[in-house]
């Protein structure tokens, strides 16, 4: 089950990690202030922090051997 | 914007930055009522803003310097490990836990929400509302310390029977964190409202006030740090609102001094005695034009 939750956060992490490189692109303009800028840069690290959180959170899910 | 009110700005976002009082609120109202018209559109007006926060920013880093040290140092030992073990690796974990939902509702509302709500009379009228929430939050910790009999003792003796910020649980960070969002309504206080929230979560009044500083950090360094690159633009007065920044993070740092100090007994009310009757008295005077 530990081990399930683990590998659910990883891949949402790397959900995190695409989204972050499709704002820092300028590709997803959902909810920005301005929709003519070439990077959402604010976003792009939003979720870019997204995803080391969630890594983080899956290393506390997985399953320890100590 | 001229040198003086540059540096009168600095000096009250400083000084009202952590106080539970709002500096939105009043670097939105005061201005106002002393006439002074400060183009927001100005592309000097974000740097300044920039700075400001900086400024403070700066101030809660060399307050905290030994506290950050050990958070950063817990914060990585904790994630490679995948397991906590000491204070500082749960406060750093509890802090990154606060900031997320701030970030993730700093990111997609604060532009938005403060587009929709910079006016004087709405920073008076929210000003009000501030009041009356540190208010209730103070009336709901007396609820909290009759229940725990704890009316007949002393404060200092109330107070120990509450928790450090270590020690609250990870779901009140997040709702701490995501209190965050409110002070996005100018008018409404982020210290007010976070150690608010840390004093229903159980925590000390000092306790709160030290969780509500360090949550701050990060999102207000972040924030600042995101719009850096707009210092450099042509025409912005950089010598001059360095200056203003170093004010704001002299008087930010004299005031976390002074409230940390004072929450070791004091409480919330007199804040919220000041913000009810400022913010009606603003909104009298903003109505009247006086």
């Amino acid at each position: 089950m530990r081990g399930r939750l683990a590998f659910g956060l990883v891949i949402l992490a790397v959900a995190f990690v695409v989204i972050a490189g499709l704002y820092y692109e300028g590709v997803l303009q959902i909810a920005v202030s301005d929709p003519h800028a070439a990077h959402h840069t604010t976003h792009a690290i939003l979720f870019a922090v997204l995803a080391v959180a969630s890594l983080i959170a899956a290393n506390f899910a997985r399953e320890k051997t100590v | 914007m001229t040198f003086p009110q540059a540096l009168f700005m600095g000096l009250l976002q400083g000084a009202t930055e952590l106080f539970p009082v709002s500096s939105l609120g009043h670097s939105v109202i005061i201005p106002s009522l002393l006439h002074w018209r400060f183009k927001q559109s100005d592309p000097t007006f974000v740097p300044f803003l920039v700075l400001l926060h900086l400024g403070t920013a700066g101030a809660l880093l060399v307050l905290y310097r030994k506290q950050w040290i050990a958070i950063i140092r817990g914060f990585f030992t904790a994630a490679v490990r995948g397991r906590i073990t000491t204070e500082p690796e749960r406060l750093a974990m509890l802090l990154l836990t606060g900031t997320i939902p701030a970030g993730i509702l700093g990111v997609f509302l604060e532009n938005r929400i403060k587009s929709l709500f910079a006016s004087p009379y709405v920073a008076a009228g929210f000003l009000v509302i501030n009041g009356f929430l540190l208010l209730g939050f103070e009336l709901l910790r007396r609820r909290a310390e009759r229940h725990a009999s704890l009316d007949s003792k002393s404060r200092a003796e109330q107070e120990e029977s509450f928790a450090t910020a270590e020690r609250i649980s990870f779901r009140a960070a997040a709702v701490i964190g995501a209190c965050q969002a409110l002070a996005f309504l100018p008018g409404i206080s982020r210290s007010g409202v976070t150690i608010g929230g840390g004093l229903l979560a159980g925590l000390r009044h000092q306790e709160a006030a030290r969780f509500s500083f360090l949550l701050a950090t990060p999102v207000i360094l972040a924030a600042g740090l995101v719009e850096v690159p707009q210092l450099l633009a042509t025409g912005v007065p950089l010598g001059e609102y360095v200056v203003a920044a170093l004010l704001s993070g002299l008087a930010a740092y004299a005031s976390a001094r002074f409230l940390l100090r004072y929450f070791r007994s004091g409480r919330l009310d007199p804040y919220g005695w000041y913000c009810v009757p400022a913010g009606a008295v603003s909104l009298v005077l903003l109505t009247l034009r006086v």
